[in-house]
């Protein structure tokens, strides 16, 4: 069982959509990211990247007819990360709401 | 770092809202039943003819329309991206799929037939007719239905990481 963690990597805006994505999907198409989420080729390549030097993306490379596709999967790792990161913000989620009923509770004198 | 409750609560939106966007690309698009529905007529119409000719390129032609509409909307829906999901979800899934097919055949069979029993012009088009509603009506319930399972186990997985213990870092 993963324990909650909270990932800089993956709290990134950008980065947290791309994974989040990926983790709804076994594999996504390179153009399908890059249109979705309305970012350049640079853009989503640079972010790839970084996810893929953390071991998070796996990238798959290969041709359909004579035309290139690439596409990009969470690797297990990654879906750990994930997993391990929505933890955390559960966790904060729910100690601010401790910390808010705890604030809205009538102090005894 | 989400130092907020709120931050965090927009960042679990996202997610979510991610996680149904890939959902939605992985189901074929709601004209497709359409188009389908609309073949399966023209065949019935074709049939009631009478016309060898008439009947020898429409319903071929339509045959083709189908077989290439399935052929190319489906793998390009996949070509796009997978959606991540159990197996039990994929056969839960796929048994809806050939349960319409069934339902769309057995629907234009019993229709046509017992029009044809009853001497009624046009047995073809109108048992067509009435497999095609049933595809326009099923079709999008499908889709429907394999949107809530998926959707469903998106939020499991994302439960089953809150029910993960330890501690935030």
């Amino acid at each position: 069982m993963s324990t909650a963690r909270f990932d800089e990597l993956i709290h990134a805006p950008t980065r947290l959509e791309i994974v989040s994505l990926l983790a709804a999907a076994q594999w996504a198409d390179f153009k399908y990211i890059r249109d979705e989420l309305g970012l350049s080729d640079s853009a989503l390549s640079k972010q790839l990247s970084t996810l893929e030097s953390a071991g998070y993306v796996q990238i798959r490379k290969r041709f359909v007819g004579k035309r290139p596709r690439t596409s990009a999967s969470l690797s297990p790792a990654g879906r750990q990360a994930f997993e391990q990161h929505v933890a955390a913000l559960q966790r904060i989620i729910a100690r601010s709401q401790q910390n808010a009923d705890a604030g809205a509770r009538p102090s005894s004198v | 770092m989400a130092d907020t409750g709120t931050e965090a609560v927009a960042e679990l939106a996202e997610i979510r809202r991610r996680q149904e966007q890939v959902i939605k690309a992985g189901l074929v698009p709601f004209w497709y039943w359409w188009v389908m529905a609309a073949a399966i007529v023209v065949i019935g119409a074709a049939r009631d003819s009478g016309d060898l000719v008439v009947e020898a390129v429409v319903i071929p032609l339509a045959a083709l329309v189908m077989a290439v509409l399935a052929g190319t909307k489906i793998p390009e829906v996949r070509r796009r991206v997978k959606v991540y999901s159990a197996p039990q979800s994929d056969s839960r899934v796929a048994l809806a799929t050939i349960g319409m097919i069934v339902l769309v055949d057995l629907v234009i069979i019993s229709v046509a037939g017992s029009l044809v029993a009853n001497h009624v012009h046009h047995p073809g088009t109108i048992g067509c007719a009435a497999g095609a509603a049933v595809l326009v009506i099923a079709g999008p319930l499908v889709n429907a239905y394999s949107r809530k399972v998926m959707l469903r186990q998106a939020r499991q997985q994302l439960t089953n990481a809150t029910q993960a213990g330890g501690s935030t870092t």
